[in-house]
């Protein structure tokens, strides 16, 4: 039990995908605008990430290791991952029409997020058991979500703020992410992995 | 030779899993969108120009969809396209305002308004406009042309320092009147038969408008003595009152009588 609350605050926090392993970067910058589409995005992605990390961990175990098909992994996880992201999109189409519209192409584009099949293919190096996959891409997809949120919200009030002409726009955006990696820096120590 | 054979079962196994699952869930989540949104993005220009009220041709189509009328119906696509725009939702009656005629009230060229000072600074009028314009009068065009760069039709155009309107390009959209500063610009009904306007917005008296412009409006009221006069002076600025014009006569020679030739037909 210890070890995966161990997991979970490290991968929420410690070693946040986004701002320590600088994976997804592109929906970060893409969706952080509106702190609504960003909730919509990083529950797609949570959903995402800890599905493709079940059904990848049990494809691993169960089908590549047992026929020695290692070799395989990538091509099966991006199958996964595809096929998911088809499905999320199918439900959000159906249940939510603004946030379909408000997400636009970075809804298809979580296919080619690369925090998930970073998290998918991490899962295998670190050798988890299934539970620990689990967990691992769920807090993985969490700190995403937890990322974007504040990003949105910083970049909501920045509409506001008087930002000099050079610096509007995509450079702001990336000063920012950059203090934020900088705050999140402050977790390393918290948990010794 | 077996590995290979093995990858593909594996991977087409799991491909083909998948594949049922997204088929199965492809069906029960199938959304129906209305074939007549389809059918209006078919019909409308597609220029997303906004001019009805809606921030695209597709959301005015879905609007229109929804709410069974074409609102102020799509100005830039003309009387044909608004017919079947009205066809496709099963209406009868009008389905768009007729258009009407732009003009711009104030028609004096580069060298005809008077300039004291010289503006340095962003080439936009509003900016310009936030520190007096750098045009000696108050009311006149400051001709950077905020109107220019913000027509999605390309409609308006400078001329010796003047802005100019090739009506038939004009969509109506009437985003020129939103971003002008100075307010100059004013739809006027196409239905007469001789259009004029006074083609100036100057309300100061006739010493104040003679020195800062050769061609503004000093508020004389010659136009406006005429028998039958469509003109009528406020403010010391003479306008037209286009639903009192019976016939051309009064318009025109009003438009002769004018000292400083300020009164504009439309195609001057």
């Amino acid at each position: 039990m210890n070890e995966l609350i161990l997991i979970f605050i490290s991968t929420l926090l410690v070693n946040n995908l986004v701002l320590s392993y600088f994976l997804g970067i592109c929906p970060f910058l893409g969706v952080s605008g509106k702190i609504e589409s960003s909730i919509g995005m990083g529950m797609a992605v949570t959903f995402v990430m800890t599905m493709a990390t079940t059904i990848s961990w049990l494809i691993y175990h169960l089908l590549l290791l047992k026929f020695d098909l290692i070799f395989l992994e990538y091509v099966a996880f991006i199958l996964v991952i595809a096929s998911l992201v088809q499905i999320v999109e199918m439900f959000i189409r159906k249940f939510s029409s603004s946030l379909y519209q408000s997400l636009g192409i970075y809804l298809p584009l979580i296919t080619t997020n690369c925090a998930i099949l970073g998290v998918a293919l991490f899962m295998v190096t670190k050798k988890y058991e299934f539970f620990e996959a689990v967990i691992f891409g769920f807090s993985g997809g969490l700190g995403f979500s937890l990322v974007l949120l504040i990003m949105a919200g910083i970049r909501e009030e920045l509409n506001f703020a008087d930002v000099p002409g050079n610096f509007k726009g995509a450079p702001i955006t990336l000063i920012t992410a950059g203090l934020l990696a900088l705050i999140f820096m402050g977790f390393s120590g918290l948990v010794s992995s | 030779m077996d590995n290979i054979l093995l990858a593909i079962i594996v991977l087409g196994s799991i491909g083909f899993c998948f594949s049922l699952i997204l088929a199965f869930l492809g069906a029960k989540l199938k959304v129906e969108e209305d074939p007549r949104i389809k059918k209006l993005m078919e019909i409308l220009p597609g220029l997303n120009c906004g001019a009805c009220g809606f921030s695209g041709c597709r959301a005015f189509a879905e609007a229109a969809v929804k709410e069974k009328r074409t609102f102020k119906g799509c100005l830039p696509a003309g009387e044909k396209v608004n017919k079947e725009i009205g066809e496709v939702l099963g209406l009868k009656g009008p389905t768009h305002k007729p258009s009407e005629l732009l003009i711009c009230q104030c028609g004096a060229k580069k060298d005809e308004k008077k300039l004291s000072t010289e503006y340095i600074g962003p080439l936009t009028c509003r900016a310009a406009e936030s520190i007096g314009g750098g045009l000696d009068c108050p009311y006149g065009c400051i001709g950077l042309g905020d109107c220019l760069k913000m027509c999605p039709a390309k409609a308006i155009y400078m001329e010796e320092g003047r802005i100019r309107i090739d009506q038939n390009k004009c969509i109506n959209c009437g985003k020129c009147i939103e971003v002008c500063p100075r307010n100059l610009f004013v739809f006027i009904p196409r239905s007469q038969t001789a259009n004029c306007y006074v083609a100036c917005s100057n309300k100061d008296k006739t010493l104040l408008v003679k020195k800062v412009c050769e061609k503004g409006c000093i508020g004389c009221g010659l136009c406006t003595r005429v028998t039958e006069s469509p003109y009528k002076l406020k403010d010391n600025l003479s306008r037209v009152e286009y639903e009192k014009i019976s016939s051309a006569g009064p318009l025109i020679e009003g438009k002769n009588k004018c000292p400083t030739k300020c009164i504009f037909s439309i195609n001057d």
